[in-house]
This record gives C-alpha cells, sequence and structure tokens, in this order.
C-alpha cells in the first residue's frame, strides 16, 4: 500500500495533491496494492468527498485539535494513517511545509527520505529519486531503502484523473506530550499574491532596479494580467519594498514556471537557485553585462521603467484579440 | 543555558561544481561554513550574550568540517563536537548520531541552517528534532526567550506565523533573523585554542545510509539566449519581446 498526503486550502486539493497521486499510482504499479489518501485539517471531511475519486480509501484527520497546522501534529497524522494502510511508501508536497513535517515522518518510520524529488519509481526492495542538489546546479539520481519518505517537487508530474470512488475513512489521532509542545498565536497573512508562488506557471520578478516599492505596481499589473505570482529578489527584501514571502532564491522560494520574468534583476547565483528550472526565462535589464542574461531564453536591454509599460500594453493588446 | 547550533561544510555557491566519474568532485572548491547555519552560529552566539551559558557548535561530517566549525569558534562559540565520517550519509541517518550528541549535551535550544547547500535539502533540524522528541520550528526570522519557553516568528508555504514553543527545541534559519557577524582577527586567534571533540560516526551506531547517491550531473538548462536591443526604441523591442513569447515560446 502507498499513502499520499493530499493537501488542501479546506475546500478543494491543491494541485500537489494531485500530483502526489500520480506519483503514488506510479510506485503502487511497482510495489503492489492500492493508494490510499490522507487529508488533514480545517476542512477535511468535506475535501475527503472529492479526494475519494482518485484513491481507494481516503482517511481524514480533523477536529479541534486539528486547526492549526504543525509539523509535529501532521507528522503524528501522517504516521497513524501509513500504519493504519500498511503502508510502505508515504508520497507528500514538497512545500515547505510538507519538507519539514516528512523530516519528522522518515524518523517516526525509521524510513529513507526522497526529498524535493523530480521524479520516483521503485524497483525491487528499493525506491529511486531524481532530485536537485548543489543550489540546484546538480541533478542526481537516489535510492532509498524501504519503508520510504518521498515529497514531490511541485510543478514536476502530470495531474492525476480520478478513478472512481473510494471510501471514506475517519482517523482518531491522539496528541501526544509532543503535539502540545508548540503554539500558533498568531497567522501572518501573505501580502499580495493571488497565485502562490512555487505552484505558479508566469512568475514574475522584480530587482533592486526596480528602484522603489511603488514601481512593484507595475509588476503586480503584468503579473495579474498573466494570472501569474509575484516575485523578488533578496535585495528589494532587504530594502523592505517587498514582503520576504516573495523571495525567490537560496533562501526564498524555489520555482519552476513556465515562464519566468526576471525584470531589472542582476541575477546573483543565490537568486538563480530559485529560478534556473524556468521552463522560459524572459529578463529585461539596462545592463547588457548582467549575469541574468547567460540564464535568458528571451531577453531585452533597456530601461525597465519604459519596456515594461510597453509590454504590459502588448500583453493587453494580445489577450483583447 | 546552553545552546547548540548544528553546522555543516558546504561549497561556497560562487565556486564551480565538477562532476568526474558521475559524482561531484570538490576538489579545489572554496568550502565554507554554510551561510544558513551562519545564522545559527550567530543566533546562539547572541543569546549567550545576552543571557549568559555556553554556545556549543555540532557537525557530522568528514574531517575537513573542522575547518567550517573553528569559522564558528572564530565568531565568537566557544568549543565544538564533530561527528566524523566520510562519504554521504542522509540527514535522517544524522539525525540519530547528532541526537546522541544533544541528549549528552543538554541544550536548551538548538539551531540549525533551513537549507543546506550541497543537498539542498530542509531536513536536517526537523528530524534531528524528531529523534529527541522535541518540537521544531522552520524557517526562523525571528526568536526570543520568555520564561522557559521560546516565542518565534517563521515563514510557512504562504504567510508567516508566531509560535510559542516549549524548551528545549530545535529551529531553523532563515534571512532575516539576524546579521552574521564576521570572524574578528583576535577572534580567529583564540578560536584555534578551542576545544573540537572528535567522535567517529561508528561509535555512536551509525553504519551507512539509508539513502545512496548514484549518479550526479552538472544541470544546466540551455538558453535561447535571444536579446533585443531596446536602450532606443523600448516600446518596438517590447512588442517584440511579446511576439516572441508569443509565437516562438508559446508561453503567452
Amino acid at each position: 500500500m502507498i499513502l499520499v498526503v493530499m493537501d488542501h486550502d479546506g475546500n478543494e486539493l491543491r494541485k500537489g495533491a494531485l500530483e502526489g497521486v500520480s506519483r503514488a499510482r506510479k510506485l503502487a504499479e511497482a510495489l503492489g496494492g492500492e493508494v490510499a489518501g490522507l487529508v488533514v485539517g480545517p476542512g477535511a471531511e468535506g475535501v475527503a468527498e472529492k479526494a475519494k475519486d482518485y484513491v481507494s480509501k481516503v482517511y481524514v484527520v480533523s477536529g479541534p485539535d486539528w486547526e492549526a497546522y504543525t509539523a509535529e501534529k501532521w507528522a503524528k497524522a501522517a504516521h497513524a494513517a501509513a500504519e493504519a494502510a500498511g503502508a510502505r511508501v508515504v508520497v507528500a508536497p514538497a512545500s515547505r511545509t510538507g519538507r519539514s513535517w516528512t523530516a519528522r515522518l522518515a524518523v517516526k518510520m525509521d524510513a529513507a527520505l526522497l526529498e524535493d524529488t523530480l521524479d520516483s519509481w521503485a524497483e525491487g526492495d528499493k525506491v529511486y529519486a531524481t532530485k536537485y542538489s548543489f543550489l540546484n546546479r546538480v541533478l542526481e539520481k537516489q535510492a532509498g531503502t524501504l519503508p520510504a519518505v518521498i515529497s514531490v517537487k511541485p510543478n514536476t508530474t502530470p495531474l492525476a484523473e480520478p478513478a472512481g470512488a473510494g471510501t471514506v475513512e475517519p482517523l482518531a489521532v491522539e496528541l501526544g506530550e509532543l503535539e502540545k509542545k508548540v503554539e500558533v498565536l498568531e497567522k501572518i497573512a501573505e501580502t499580495g499574491g493571488k497565485v502562490a508562488l512555487t505552484e505558479a506557471e508566469v512568475v514574475v520578478t522584480g530587482g533592486r532596479g526596480m528602484g522603489s516599492a511603488e514601481a512593484f505596481q507595475m509588476i503586480e499589473q503584468f503579473a495579474d494580467l498573466l494570472g501569474g505570482a509575484v516575485g523578488a529578489t533578496r535585495a528589494v527584501i532587504d530594502a523592505g519594498w517587498r514582503p520576504y514571502a516573495e523571495q525567490v532564491g537560496q533562501t526564498g522560494k524555489t520555482v519552476q514556471p513556465n515562464v519566468y520574468f526576471a525584470l531589472a534583476v542582476s541575477g546573483a547565483v543565490q537568486h538563480q537557485a530559485g529560478m534556473n528550472k524556468s521552463k522560459v526565462v524572459v529578463a529585461v535589464n539596462k545592463d547588457p553585462d548582467a549575469p541574468i542574461f547567460k540564464e535568458t531564453d528571451y531577453g531585452v536591454v533597456g530601461d525597465v521603467h519604459q519596456v515594461l509599460p510597453a509590454m504590459i500594453e502588448e500583453v493587453k493588446k494580445l489577450k483583447g484579440a | 543555558m546552553k545552546y547548540v547550533a548544528i553546522i555543516r561544510q558546504v561549497p561556497d555557491g560562487e565556486s564551480k561544481i565538477k562532476v568526474d566519474g558521475g559524482r561531484v568532485n570538490l576538489e579545489g572548491a572554496t568550502l565554507i561554513l554554510d551561510q544558513m547555519d551562519e545564522y545559527a552560529v550567530e543566533q546562539i552566539i547572541r543569546l549567550k550574550e545576552a543571557h549568559g551559558g555556553e554556545a556549543v557548535v555540532v557537525a557530522f561530517g568528514p574531517e575537513r568540517t573542522e575547518e567550517a566549525m573553528r569559522t564558528a569558534l572564530a565568531m565568537g562559540a566557544d568549543r565544538g563536537v564533530l561527528i566524523t565520517a566520510e562519504g554521504y550519509v542522509d540527514p535522517v541517518t544524522q539525525a540519530g548520531a547528532l541526537a546522541k550528541v544533544l541528549t549528552e549535551e543538554a541544550p536548551d535550544v538548538v539551531f540549525t541552517g533551513g537549507q543546506q547547500a550541497d543537498w539542498d535539502s530542509q531536513a536536517l533540524g526537523a528530524a534531528v528534532a524528531e529523534a529527541l522528541g522535541w518540537p521544531s520550528v522552520t524557517w526562523t526570522t525571528a526568536f526570543e526567550l520568555e520564561d522557559g519557553h521560546a516565542k518565534a516568528t517563521h515563514d510557512l508555504d504562504e504567510g508567516a506565523e508566531v509560535v510559542r514553543v516549549a524548551l528545549p527545541a530545535i529551529f531553523t534559519t532563515q534571512q532575516g533573523l539576524n546579521e552574521p557577524r564576521y570572524p574578528t582577527l583576535p577572534g580567529i586567534m583564540k578560536a584555534k585554542k578551542k576545544e573540537i571533540k572528535k567522535i567517529d560516526a561508528a561509535e555512536l551506531g551509525v553504519s551507512g545510509s539509508k539513502v545512496e547517491i548514484l549518479e550526479q550531473q552538472i544541470m544546466e538548462l540551455e538558453r535561447k539566449q535571444k536579446i533585443i536591443d531596446g536602450t532606443k526604441e523600448p516600446a518596438a523591442a517590447a512588442a517584440e519581446l511579446i511576439k516572441l513569447l508569443h509565437e516562438e515560446a508559446k508561453v503567452l
């Protein structure tokens, strides 16, 4: 049996959940058994009714103890579901939170952890995966022993199609001493972005050359027009123009969109670590020698304050057509 | 109180990566204290300066990790414990050995890097915490001690949250947590005499790794590098760019 932990927003499954189902199905074909799912947290009962179209059985962990996420609790729920399902492999999204609780789960299960994987498969009594390393500059192939915990890098895997109705099974999980040691005092909402940066098909990033926080209104407008998310470089975050949540790079988020716009971004290695796997990279920079142009498919040498407004007009024309 | 930073030595992001025979070869690369771990070292030194106690650096890695540990000692940590093992050992297996050392050291607060610049992994801090039965907080951007607890702000997938955590606990770092200091010359001199205790990983029960690296290759995507000069006619350049993205790249 393979267990897939299915991320959701309280109403709908996230894309990462359906990528996870695809991975779990492939592993189940090789290792035998079926795919079970787990949904945890607020809204889990409702989401389970959607999740059951993708897996043979959905475990639901919810209730007053499960309102706020903590890594300790999610690892505990996943462990309980893995035991209930008799799962030898657990698949989960490699979101920031996912990568935190899967590390705990791997220790609980004494399992091999294959983290942030691009692809995964099983052969004999081992699981295999590919992932990036060395700040996204190296592609490596790993082998892990069973049991295993595999986290799935966003936007790497086709979304699963529904496969008929499974069953829903509530799972009672008691919190232990450890799970009571973290208390969430306050949530700080992410400002700006309507689209999750790590799941966006289009990312529009502004660098220090934007010149001011106000200039990012143009970036926002362009991103909105394309249904994309806004990104920023470390320099922009340090200047206080944008929130940390929007940072792309080594210490920020890693994105792999269809198209990445680097506007007035010079392109330091630390920034490239967060975006160099984008399918198409577009750059606008007034410095023809900016390192970003080496990482660029389509670029314009010019002043972003003149080029970007024109780009916005051109896209409007295109959308209107 | 006692504070521990778990550190690693990694290649500098700016230095070139070589691959020989399907494996990364670090010969000739500049090896440094992981920049995400610098925040951890800075934080435990600040805690010691503010509240007194001891700041200890702990690492799992090859013998050469001592160099990175000396950097941490030069910044101001008091002493180090290095668990030595050559070759790749996965973070979950390392966590078991690190947990044994931390049980012995019995710190109140542990910091480590949010992501390692060689493995591109985020697992170490949470895995060590789980092995100890301690809570953990990842991507910490603000931290303060208050009456036997810690109050921390940390990043989630979207947004952030403030948590109150019972100690002992492990925190992983995020940019913004602090501004790491540079080692001073007297600091570097003093660091040479500070104690580094070495323990063979085998003595802590480590035999092999649950994850094996089979093959590595340099992964740089070929970029088209079609660059348009928009210095004179920015509107025309923008039109050409959008046309290329629509018709050739088909991404708009």
